[in-house]
């Protein structure tokens, strides 16, 4: 199979993100750039397919050159190729402008590569702006089928079998290929790459495409290209922190709650 | 044997007006007071419990017990591991669990000043807001930095930034007479006299009340790297450790592990595969180093990737993103709990031995495990030879448990002393290991140590039973 996992670089979200009330912009200097979890779950799940049944996993980012360590990190824990997208006119795109420029990216990859993707994996959703769009777009775009919210995947026939997470449960779902796949947290955690694999990495040239050599269409990406116009970002409010009832037993901490509820008289 | 006055209600009233609200007395003294984190060495319950919140009312206390002949003892968030903070003949614990205070930081001298009762994790976090970073980091975050002090507490990165001792500057101490004077100063040399403030740090709480302390800072590393890197066996795991050295690379902390305790880890985290290479690893070795750009690091991780190969490593792994840095250091940070959730009681030994000997060490320990029939589980500071030996109860009988364990640590602190090692390298002494430094050190230094004792504290009535203290 021939895989494509699309990675987005995002702030650690393992650390507190200060916002800028005068900009309206969260302060991100200072915090580490990383692949965003749900990619990372993503290139996992990949490379373990990968490593039963054979095959080739792309990488695909679309960023700043600064990308390219995140590309280079998939690299070391399973990609085989990588290739980074950037152009200043994708600046600002919205879920569908970026769904767009990877369809044309994919494209161009699949024409450059002579190579035709039978699986794209995306993350469920990106950990900075959780919009959960890009992948069912994606599928949209490229006119083939999805299956989200993935927990494993193995083939089947000749396509997969999924195991879909729902809200009362699991499912599992026969499709064929290609499809998008968008992966959420499986029940074990992404590799660590190996000092040599690390190493072979950073020696790597990640080619870059333009939006010249993707021909995208100017009006479909960027703010132009975007439906979604931001009209304000703003933090949440923070809330309270919560009384910690710690007691000897089970009984006793009901017993307190109980009575620091009568007292604030809210039974 | 001593004979301490008992705290009788009339004390309990003036201690009361020294401290009001805040003494505690009978039912309402806390379990939690009884022990510390090693309830495996008795339980002494403290006839009062004072929870102080100014160096005055610990000079009012001390005085107050002086004159009467009643002991007090000093007691952060009790997570001692000697025996140090309990009340082994009754009397007083002053608690300093209200003195937290981060009382200010003076960034032209890099140093910040607390109260005793600041908890590790709070000054940490606090002092990483500031890009700063105080270096001692012992694996309990909950312990009070005056516990730190008193206990000379090491941590993981000891190997390149030295332990508690090497960052305080300055101190207030109440002495056991209720005077309340001061050692040291904010200055980075100090050649005046004997060093009162060095006998301070490791004392146990024995000399002084410690009730501020100004510490060194060093500005914070901007990056660091983390290596797990598997071995075959112990022995190629620990012969790797002096080659770092030898190639001029300092590690910030090297910490070794057996396949057991990580086994034992992935069973208490409900986690599967929490280190790499589980199925062919018989030993890790986990190294980080830090430093102020990537590119040094990186540099720096190949050096010691190409010694750790040329040494034998199956594989070197690299924890770099902050997701895998925070994984791998949670599974190092759950192994004292995995072992205790795994046996009914343990004890352990803090033995600390030359570098260069821990290999020879650790096989003669394991050798005890067949000899006497108990189960053995060890890891620690490879990089300054600190190592956490338990051993378990699991099913045997009181009985025979103590019999088994008392000749297991009297060998291994017996063997230890005999490669010029030291009974414990930052747990502490309290009352539990006293008859093992006892042993280590020999009279003429404990009869030193006696008299430094006796010159603090002439009645002997500040945390008596512990280091030297024999009653």
């Amino acid at each position: 199979m021939e895989i494509l996992v699309c990675v987005k670089q995002v702030p650690d979200d393992s650390v507190e993100i200060k916002f800028n009330e005068k900009t309206g912009t969260p302060v991100l200097d200072g915090v580490t750039p990383i692949v965003n979890a749900f990619d990372g779950y993503a290139l996992e799940m990949a490379t373990r397919y990968k490593e039963a049944n054979g095959g080739t996993i792309t990488a695909l980012s679309i960023g700043t050159e600064k990308a390219t360590d995140a590309l280079k990190n998939c690299l070391a824990v399973g990609a085989d190729k990588a290739f980074l997208v950037s152009d200043e006119s994708f600046n600002d795109s919205d879920t569908l402008a970026t769904s767009y420029i990877l369809s044309k990216a994919i494209a161009k990859i699949e024409e450059t590569t002579g190579t035709k993707f039978d699986i794209i994996f995306c993350g469920l959703e990106a950990t900075d702006y959780s919009s959960r769009q890009v992948g069912a777009q994606l599928a949209q775009l490229l006119e083939i089928g999805q299956v989200t919210a993935v927990l494993a995947v193995d083939p089947e026939n000749k396509g997969i079998s999924v195991k879909q997470e729902t809200e009362e449960g699991y499912r599992m779902i026969e499709a064929s290929v290609p499809c998008v796949l968008t992966i959420t947290k499986p029940d074990y955690d992404p590799r660590y790459p190996t000092m040599r694999n690390k190493m072979a990495a950073r020696k790597v040239d990640v080619p870059v495409f333009t939006a010249a050599d993707l021909g995208t269409d100017a009006s479909k990406v960027g703010a132009n290209g975007s439906f979604v116009k931001v009209v304000r970002n703003f933090a949440p409010a923070k809330k309270e922190a919560g009384v910690k009832i710690q007691e000897e037993s089970g009984e006793e901490c009901a017993a307190k709650a109980v009575t620091m509820m009568a007292e604030a008289k809210v039974i | 044997m001593s004979n301490y006055n008992k705290v009788t209600p009339e004390i309990v009233e003036k201690l009361m007006a020294i401290a009001p609200n805040r003494v505690f007395v009978d039912v309402d003294i806390n379990k939690d007071y009884t022990h510390d984190e090693m309830p495996e060495y008795g339980s002494y319950l403290p006839e009062a419990v004072v929870e102080v919140t100014s160096a005055e009312e610990i000079s009012a206390i001390m005085k107050l017990c002086n004159d009467m002949n009643i002991p007090v003892i000093p007691r952060g968030a009790g997570t001692g591991l000697a025996g140090a903070s309990v009340a082994k003949f009754g009397g007083v614990i002053i608690s300093t669990i209200k003195m937290n205070k981060i009382l200010g930081y003076d960034l032209e001298n890099f140093t910040v000043t607390v109260q005793p009762g600041v908890l590790l994790n709070d000054l940490a976090e606090d002092c990483v807001k500031r890009d700063l970073l105080y270096p001692p980091d012992p694996g309990e975050k909950f312990a009070t930095i005056g516990g730190n002090v008193s206990t000379n507490a090491g941590g993981m990165r000891a190997v390149k930034y030295g332990v508690t001792r090497d960052y305080v500057r300055a101190m207030k101490v109440v002495l056991p007479t209720g005077e309340m004077t001061s050692f040291g100063s904010n200055v980075a040399k100090n050649s005046s006299g004997y060093s009162l403030i060095n006998l301070m740090v490791g004392s146990e709480g024995t000399l002084g009340f410690i009730t501020e302390l100004t510490l060194k800072l060093i500005p914070l590393p901007k990056e660091n790297i983390s290596l797990i890197v598997p071995f075959e066996d112990l022995d190629a795991c620990i012969e790797a450790v002096p080659k770092f050295f030898m190639n001029k690379l300092a590690p910030v902390a090297l910490e070794f592990m057996d396949k057991d305790i990580v086994r034992m880890s992935e069973k208490f985290l409900e986690k599967k595969d929490i280190f790499p290479c589980t199925d062919e690893a018989g030993a890790y070795l986990l190294v980080t180093f830090d430093g102020n750009s990537l590119e040094e690091l990186e540099k720096m991780t190949e050096v010691a990737s190409e010694m750790l190969f040329e040494a034998g490593a199956i594989d070197v792994f690299v924890a770099d993103t902050p997701e895998l840095k925070k994984n791998t250091w949670a599974a190092r940070g759950s192994f004292l709990e995995a072992i205790l959730a795994d046996t009914p009681s343990l004890d352990e030994c803090d033995v600390v031995v030359p570098r260069n000997k821990i290999a020879s060490y650790l096989k003669f320990v394991n050798s005890l495990e067949e000899k006497y029939g108990i189960r053995i589980r060890s890891f620690g500071h490879a990089g300054d030879g600190n190592l956490h030996i338990y051993a378990c109860k699991d099913e045997l009988t009181d009985e025979e448990w103590e019999k088994k364990n008392s000749a297991v640590m009297d060998e291994m602190y017996s063997k230890a002393a005999e490669i010029g090692g030291q009974v414990s390298g930052e747990h502490g002494v309290g009352h539990a290991k006293m008859i093992y430094l006892q042993r280590s050190i020999g009279d003429t230094n404990i009869a030193l140590m006696e008299g430094i004792k006796k010159a603090f504290d002439p009645n002997l009535i500040l945390n008596p039973g512990k280091v030297c203290d024999k009653l």
